[in-house]
Parts: C-alpha cells; structure tokens; sequence
C-alpha cells in the first residue's frame, strides 16, 4: 500500500468485558517495518490488544488503524501475519493442506503457493514434514506450522502472540532470525511476549503493559533515560585517564580492589563514543581487557514498572538522582 | 462467493476427513439393507396369502397392499428423523466448535468476511445433509420398488420437501452455533425440533376431538417450526387414493401423516425462516468477539 504509512496506530483504544477494562487508553503507534515489542505480565491485556487489531476482537472505544485501514476490512486483513497465542488448526489437515487452505484465503494463486509452501515450511523447519496430518504434530511443530501461516502470504505486518511457548532453545533462536529476516524484508512485526530475552534481543522499540494500559513505550535506550553503559576493564588506571573518560560520558563506578585490574563503569550518551574510549585508554598507556557495551537491562525495568512504579516519571527521577550521588 | 465457497469445501473435505461420511454411508447401508430385508419379508408373506386366498394377483394402489404402502411410508418417516438428526448432529458446531478449539481466530484474521464464513459453513454441510438424505430417500424408495413395484405417486414432492426440512434444520442450527456452545445448541435444536412433532401431535388431536384450541395450539408450533409440517406435507404426496381414505377416515388420528396437502404459504414461510436463519447467524457472528 502507501509507502511510509504507519504499520499500526492505535488511539485511546480500549476493550470491556463486563464493564471491566482489559485494554484501556492504548494509544501506539508502530512506524512501517518496525520490529516492536508488547510486553507485560499475563493478563495484561496483550493477547487482547492484537485481536482487536486484527479485527477479531471489537473495540468498547478508541481507534484502531492496522496498514492504514481498519482491521476489517478485508483488503486491509489481506496483508497481515497472524500467529494466534493458542495455535491451534485444523487436526485433520495436512501440513501443506493448512497452508493452501490459509494461502487461498489470503488470495493466493495456485502455482504461486506451489512454490511458496515449501518455502516456508523449510523456514520454519518442517522442510520435508509437509505431508503429516497436524493432528499428528507435537506443540512445538504446530507453532512452527502457524509460523509458516503467519508468513506465507508474505504479509506487510506479522502479529506473532507468544511466538516461542512451546519451542526449545534451538527453536526459540530460529524463530528469532525469522523476525530478523522479516526486519530484512522490511515487514513490520509486533511481537506479544513475556519473555524479556527473547524481545530484547531483536525488537527496535518495546511497551510495556499492565493491566491493559502502557506504562512506557520507546526504543531500549529511551527507556533507559538515552544513555549506554559501558563496562572497561583494564589493567591498571594511569594518571588522568579517568579525567579522560569523565570528558567522554558519566563516569558511575570505579573499581581497584583487585590488584592487576580496575574496572570502570562509564554512562555514554552515544555509542559513537565507545572507540573513543578505547583510543583514550590505549593513549594513556594502559591494557584493555574488556569493553562492553551493556544492553540496557529489561528485566531490571520490567520488574520495577510492573511491581511499583506505573509512573514513568518516577522511573527517571531515580535515574537522575542516581546520577547525582556519583 | 469465492471464499464462502472455499470454505463449503473446506466443510466438504472436514466431512469426508473426520470419517463423517464413511460413517454414514455405512450406517445409511445398514439402515437400508435391514429395512429392505423387511419389506422383502412382508412382500413374500402377502404373495403367499394372496395365493392362499386364490387370487391372481395384488393391485400396486389397492387395499390389499396397504402394507407396501404404510412400509413406504413409514421407511421415508425415518428418512425424514434421520436426516433431522444428521442435520443437527453434523452441524452443531459448524461455527462454536471453531471457536472452541480456537481454529477461528487464524482463519478469521485472513481476508474473508464474517458473513462468507457463516455461509460457507451453512452450505458445506447442508451439501452434506441434502446428499444424505437424497440418497437414502433414493435408496429406499428404490429398493421398495425394486421388490414390491410399488412407487408413492410423487416421490420427487414427497423427497422434496423432506430436504427442505433438512435444510432449514441445518439453517437453525448454524444459527444456534453461532449463539451458543456446541453442546447448547444441539440440545436446542431438538426441543425446537420437538416443538414441531408436538405442533403435529396437538393438532391431530385438536383435529381428532374437534378441539379449535388445540388445533390453534398446534398451528402456531408449526408455523415456530415448521419441519413437521413439511414432513406432513411430504406424507400426503406418498399417500395414493386408498390410504389417503383411511387417513381421512381416521380424522387424523395418526399424527405422521396428513390427508391434505401442506399450505403454500408454510413452504414459503419454511423457506424464509431458512434464509432468516442464516442471515441472523452472519450477523450474530460479525458482531461476536473471538
């Protein structure tokens, strides 16, 4: 459709179910091939979310845009992914029937779905498994085969609902380079996820929802406050590297206890800083041992959003006064 | 159409898949075999007397082979239970048995609407239904001729209008299954399927004991549902002259069949239920959360 139209726009979008709000005041908005994370506890509203942008579910109130049209329209529903959280089909299909039957549905041609159902099968790793009733598949291969569904049509904008529940390690790092390849081919993906790990580790930006509202929302760095850490780890501090490096970030944590190594945390604004650094450290003379760019840690802030502080602000006024104390 | 066709054979295919069909198939042999054995046994038996009392031979329409006649009846009687019974047990949860194992919310976040969806479901199985009861309609008459040479005088109305009945139970229960659980509905549709019978039995008696109350009470249950009506309907086109006498003599003291033809305008109002139905299921499923 329309170049640079936002994948999703949600406006004050909101869901009861008898008279109780599961989703209140989502206002969202996901740019076009944007790897964006839901994230929150169970119950909170997630699961929910997706399906009333997917039209499956009718809002109590609000706006919803998906592709800019609305969930239900056909056309606009033609050109999305969806893997539902309870992926369940069709037991007494095939594999490959599934496909057709779904590829059909979204208005693919007979010949084009000969191609591309192998295609995707191979991508999710049911390569050669096509032909066994579904009935006959184990959890993990279900999920796999309402992978290959979610991204047969090639959609503009994949919905993956806990994409990962019933998938081992091994399938947990497929379905990652499947969102990374879906990145490359600029499909926009919003992922529903409790899983901190799995939507740091490929998402662009993430919100954060609790009991059906947003507590944050932005890119990893945005909810850090906008700046990076970075652990060094050289052998000893000469003279006036540390006034070196206050000049290129905010200087946290200095550490000489253990003799033959100092540790150094350093807040960067940017991480165009980090070689900076380790120019500085090899001028003064110095030996680099370790220099880590630390992700910002979702865990720590998911903990803290959901447990106590639905108030952003109070987020970064601890922040700010952390800052003060160093 | 495309994708409410898509999803007929869809419901085509789950048919044949989930063994429906061989099922049935298998049943609807027995069920035919076991009834025809029967009718070859009666046959066999009057030839025997008619020979006994020294007669040449039995008129096909006549008194004397009331038997045949009532067999016909009878056997096309359980055509039309059956086919209720398959109408209603195939189809029960067309739609909330997708909602219930959660196949619909992948297929309904695909391009096709709501309505296509219900519709499909609605002609897949009334596909199913139709064929069923065609073919065992077929298989009896069929047979009854193929033993006795007997045929009713218009089997084709009779058939008919046995289908329609099938095809507004299939409608109805679409319907409950996009209003209630799997389980809700199917009890449903019986007690409405009930209330049609007893539509039949209250106005027989209503007819029987000159009762306008009870014959009043009768019409409205079969203008609610009308499917026994239309099986009435069915049996007076099975009826030849003799039978249609002792129906009328009998001042409808047998509540299966009539001695008068069914009105047109319950066909009409059978027909339109059938469309209504189907039309409420799309918009009760459109407006539902899944």
């Amino acid at each position: 459709m329309l170049e640079g139209v936002n994948a999703i726009e949600t406006h004050e979008l909101r869901k009861e179910y008898r008279g109780r709000a599961v989703v209140d005041s989502l206002t969202l908005t996901v740019p076009p091939g944007e790897v964006f994370g839901f994230l929150g506890p169970n119950g909170a509203g997630k699961s929910t979310t997706v399906k009333m942008l997917l039209g499956l579910v009718h809002p109590t109130a609000g706006r919803a845009q998906v592709l800019g049209g609305s969930p239900h329209d056909p056309a606009v529903r033609a050109r999305l992914g969806f893997l539902p959280e309870q992926f369940r089909f069709q037991t007494w299909m095939t594999a490959e029937e599934f496909l057709r039957f779904h590829g059909r549905l979204a208005g693919l041609k007979a010949a084009e779905l000969g191609a591309r159902i192998p295609q995707v099968l191979e991508t999710v790793g049911l390569g050669g498994r096509g032909g066994e009733t579904l009935g006959g598949y184990s959890k993990g291969m279900l999920q796999r085969a309402g992978l290959a569904g979610a991204i047969l049509a090639r959609p503009a904008l994949v919905f993956l609902d806990e994409p990962t529940s019933a998938l081992d390690p091994i399938g947990r790092v497929e379905v990652r380079e499947i969102i990374e390849r879906l990145r490359g081919e600029g499909t926009a993906v919003f992922l529903n996820s409790h899983l901190l790990s799995e939507v740091e580790q490929v998402c662009d930006r993430v919100a954060f929802v609790k009991r059906g509202r947003v507590l944050q929302q932005g890119s990893m760095r945005e909810l850090m406050g906008g700046v990076l850490p970075l652990d060094v780890r050289v052998d000893h501090l000469p003279p006036g590297l540390l006034d070196t490096l206050s000049g290129l970030g905010e200087l946290r944590h200095t550490d000489t206890n253990t003799p033959g190594r100092a540790d150094v945390e350093l807040w960067l604004d940017h991480e165009d800083a980090i070689p900076a650094v380790a120019s500085a450290i090899h001028a003064a003379g110095a030996r680099l041992y370790a220099l880590n760019p630390r992700r910002p840690d979702l865990e720590t802030m998911f903990l803290d959003l959901i447990e106590d502080t639905p108030d952003s602000s109070a987020r970064a006024a601890r922040l700010g006064q952390g800052a003060a104390r160093a | 159409m495309r994708n409410a066709l898509l999803i007929a054979e869809l419901s085509l295919r789950e048919a044949v898949r989930k063994r429906l069909v061989s099922v049935l198939l298998l049943l609807t042999a027995l069920f035919l075999g076991f009834y025809l054995y029967g009718i070859v046994r009666l046959e066999g038996t009057l030839d025997q007397r008619s020979l006994e009392a020294g007669l040449d031979g039995r008129s096909l329409n006549g008194a004397s082979n009331l038997p045949v006649i009532y067999s016909a009846m009878f056997g096309m009687y359980l055509v039309y239970f059956l086919g209720s019974l398959m109408a209603v047990l195939s189809t029960v949860g067309a739609v909330s048995g997708d909602i219930e194992n959660g196949v619909m919310q992948s297929v309904i976040a695909r391009p096709i609407s709501r309505a296509q969806l219900v519709l499909g479901r609605w002609l897949g199985f009334g596909a199913v239904n139709l064929g069923y009861v065609a073919l065992l309609s077929a298989g009896l008459l069929g047979g009854v001729y193929a033993i006795t040479g007997y045929l009713p005088p218009e089997p084709l109305a009779a058939t008919g209008l046995i289908l329609l009945a099938t095809l507004l139970l299939t409608a109805l229960t679409v319907l409950g299954s996009t209003l209630f659980t799997t389980l809700a509905n199917g009890i449903g549709v019986f007690v409405l399927y009930g209330v049609g019978f007893t539509g039949g039995i209250l106005g027989s008696i209503g007819t029987f004991a000159d009762t306008p109350t009870l014959t009043t009470l009768g019409r409205a249950a079969n203008a609610l549902m009308p499917t026994n009506a239309l099986w009435l309907g069915a049996s007076y086109h099975l009826q030849p002259e003799v039978a249609l006498q002792v129906s009328e003599a009998a001042r409808g003291a047998n509540p299966f069949f009539a001695d008068a033809p069914i009105a047109a305008g319950l066909v009409v109002w059978a027909v339109a239920l059938t469309v209504l139905a189907v039309l409420g299921a799309t918009q009760r499923f459109s407006r539902r959360d899944l």
